[in-house]
């Protein structure tokens, strides 16, 4: 059947996965899911709106109050300006805003602009939509920057959209402010629209500074920008995200939206006004832990002699394995039966990238420390 | 300037109907709101403590793909309690809410087939999931005698006629009328015969005097069974339905759902499980009250001289309503489902509640 070629990638993660369930000692070095729960006063909210609330209807677009919140958090933060009620749509997470986003903008035959490697899930809902992805390669030697000259001469008479995830997964590349101008201009030049995710906005090291295309001139109109609370709230389950867009396609947005699953639901919706409006001090202070968490990866990565690219934002560093010689799905696996530590191929990311690893920092610190001895161990025994 | 290809975007959305039909609130707003897909009912505090405890010890992290273990479980368990299937856990794919279960099962389980019949009149969702992916679909006639249930003849030609893929509503998410067990086995017979295969949506059975005549009973390895779990239960809001099929069509259909969703939401999920605990418990107590409340609306709308469509679900009834009915409903401030969006124009569906009664004269 047709999905055959879409789920390659995610197929090869669910195998590793559910091998990894089956080591009592496993260290989870794979999935993107942050360690810390969810903050209590946004669990506290829930409670709250599951009996003060009951009678809350979930319209397609979300919750009056929650796209408030929205506005407010992606001015704030992304210095995007939106009307609530008319350019913001709330969705199952932010895995369902990049399938909308992608649906919304992209039909069949019309190429999306990807700089790899990219997070799978776009190749797969590009699949869906029948668009057809056109690569841009980027090196780790480069930390995985993305040229603007590059993306230009990929363009073809069938471009229709460039993707710009920054801070980038599994790369952890962040764009900068000249390169995300430039790419903003290119799609101005050649009216493509943008597609954005920004997912992970709040986590970005040393003095790198992240820039919404949407927020420099002539990017709002064009672009289609997503954000979940799931990376920056501690999340994951909840499913709670959003776009924000202009409102003519937005509008659109919202009608897919309703087609593929109606609404979303009004405790997460809930729990999502509370963490965008109470206290941020949680996300500080995941912030400082993945900033420290990020040092331990690379001094370990330094010390077992692996090429990386130094992931500027993100809470990953996608590392070259090349010297091993072995396809990444086998070290994914070796690793995994070994030492049973469980990192992602890269090449669940991109065919092209087989011979890297995607490793998170989203595990306590000791037993982050644990996973790379014993990634070592497995590495020098390669 | 203005943005060629935007422009484009617009007009291929536009283009495409069945993305901009309206579809019906997913729960009741106030006890005026007779139009909503599902009643409202307060939730047990036994729900919102399991849905609590679950988030308090540190569930919400992501979970499997099609669902947290002991609520396919426990859903696969009311299946086969309610329905006579033999689903296991594998068979359960916990969804976000009805409308993704009929998006997964009519453009995935529908990806492997040439063509899918669907009734002429049918829950909108179903034409807005089908418009999002171009498709053959063969339209099967109904008529509102049979409370818009396609009959076996039309069943029986589209399988003649080459489809192998079936998506049928029984209780109809407009009229409340069901298949009869006689009419199931029929259904069941034509698959075998032709070697198809059906989507089956019993999400309002739990109202029906007398339960469930699921497919899934008959031709369990051919039907995937959708629905709410559980309508009325009052976690109408928070999303949760679900899909029973064949372990070969699941694997396809959890792809999807890693792609476009991950997981459906931890606290729904725990809340649901909650809820089967006691998902049985009043219903007795409940469903009576309904058919009480059904059957006093129904004699209502016959002395007003309204014409009501046969329906066996007791949450719901649908009356033939022109323009004019319809601007008297609105006036008495009772929002209604309009017929048209399902496909039925000069038809309202009602929800039963404490207002039918006064819709009903305004009606009249």
């Amino acid at each position: 059947m047709s999905k055959k070629k879409q789920a390659a990638g995610t197929n090869l993660l669910y195998q590793l996965i559910a091998e990894a369930r089956a080591y009592d000692d496993v260290i989870v070095m794979g999935r993107g899911d942050p360690d810390f729960d969810t903050p209590a006063h946004i669990v506290a909210a829930a409670k709250q709106a599951m009996i003060h609330h009951q009678d809350d209807v979930a319209p397609p677009a979300g919750l009056p109050a929650l796209r408030e919140a929205i506005a407010a958090r992606v001015k704030r933060v992304n210095n995007i300006d939106v009307d609530p009620a008319s350019e913001v749509v709330v969705t199952n997470g932010g895995q369902e805003a990049l399938f909308l986003m992608v649906l919304a903008a992209l039909g069949e035959g019309d190429e999306l602009i990807v700089p790899e490697p990219n997070y799978n899930t776009y190749a797969d809902s590009l699949a869906f939509a029948g668009g057809v992805k056109v690569a841009v390669q980027t090196a780790h030697e480069e930390d995985f920057r993305a040229d603007p000259a590059l993306v230009q001469a990929a363009i073809t008479d069938r471009t229709r959209a460039l993707l710009l995830v920054s801070p980038n997964n599994p790369a952890a590349n962040v764009i900068s402010p000249a390169d995300m101008r430039a790419l903003v201009n290119i799609a101005i030049e050649h009216d493509l629209m943008i597609l954005a995710d920004d997912i992970y906005d709040l986590f970005v090291y040393d003095n790198f500074v992240h820039t919404s295309p949407a927020s420099l001139p002539g990017g709002k109109e064009r672009s289609l920008t997503l954000n979940a609370l799931s990376k920056a709230y501690s999340m994951t389950g909840w499913r709670c995200g959003w776009i924000v867009g202009p409102a003519d396609l937005m509008a659109r947005v919202a009608e897919l939206k309703a087609a593929i699953s109606g609404g979303t639901s009004i405790i997460a919706q809930h729990a999502g006004i509370a963490a965008l409006t109470g206290p941020q001090d949680a996300v500080n202070m995941m912030a400082a832990a993945y900033a420290r968490r990020r040092r331990l990866v690379l001094d370990a990565l330094d010390e077992m002699g692996m090429q990386y690219g130094v992931p500027q934002g993100g809470q990953f560093v996608f590392a070259n394995i090349a010297f091993t010689g072995m396809d990444s799905a086998e070290v994914a696996q070796r690793i995994l039966s070994e030492q049973h530590v469980l990192a992602y191929p890269g090449s669940a990311f991109s065919k092209e990238r087989k011979d890297y690893l995607r490793m998170t920092f989203l595990q306590p610190e000791e037993q982050l420390v644990e996973g790379l001895r014993r990634m070592k161990l497995a590495m020098a025994s390669i | 300037m203005a943005s060629q290809t935007k422009a484009n975007i617009l007009a291929r959305h536009a283009a495409n109907a069945a993305l901009n039909i309206p579809l019906p609130g997913i729960s009741m707003r106030g006890v005026r709101d007779l139009g909503a897909d599902e009643p409202f009912h307060p939730l047990d505090e036994r729900i919102i403590a399991g849905a609590v405890e679950a988030l308090e010890s540190g569930q919400t992290h992501y979970v499997d793909v099609p669902g947290i273990a002991p609520l396919r479980e426990a859903i696969a368990k009311y299946l086969n309690a309610s329905c006579g299937a033999s689903w296991q856990s594998a068979n359960i794919i916990v969804t976000a809410g009805m409308q993704e279960a009929r998006f997964l099962t009519s453009q995935i389980i529908g990806a492997q087939y040439d063509s899918i019949a669907v009734p002429a009149v049918a829950h909108p969702g179903l034409q807005k999931a089908l418009g999002l992916r171009r498709r053959q679909v063969l339209s099967l006639p109904v008529e509102a005698e049979r409370g818009y249930l396609p009959s076996l003849d039309d069943i029986a030609a589209a399988l003649k006629n080459g489809c192998r893929l079936l998506y049928l509503e029984s209780p109809s998410r407009l009229s409340g009328a069901v298949y009869t067990q006689s009419q199931v086995a029929r259904i069941a017979d034509l698959l075998a015969q032709h070697d198809a295969a059906a989507i089956w949506d019993q999400g309002l059975a739990r109202w029906v005097d007398g339960g469930c005549n699921s497919l899934a009973a008959r031709a369990e390895e051919s039907t995937a069974a959708i629905g709410e779990a559980w309508h009325g239960i009052g976690l109408g809001s928070w999303l949760v339905g679900s899909i029973a099929a064949p372990v070969d069509w699941i694997a396809p259909m959890q792809s999807q759902k890693q792609i476009m969703a991950i997981c459906t939401s931890t606290a729904s999920q725990y809340a649901a499980l909650a809820a089967s605990e006691i998902v049985s418990e009043t219903h007795q107590q409940r469903l009576a009250q309904m058919r009480g409340q059904r059957a006093a609306a129904v004699k209502l709308a016959s002395e007003l001289g309204l014409d009501t469509l046969p329906g066996a679900a007791n949450n719901l009834l649908a009356l033939h309503a022109d323009e004019a009915a319809r601007r008297k409903l609105a006036e008495a401030g009772i929002d209604f489902a309009a017929g048209e969006d399902f496909g039925a124009p000069d038809i309202v569906r009602l929800n039963i509640g404490v207002a039918t009664n006064a819709a009903i004269e305004a009606l009249g």
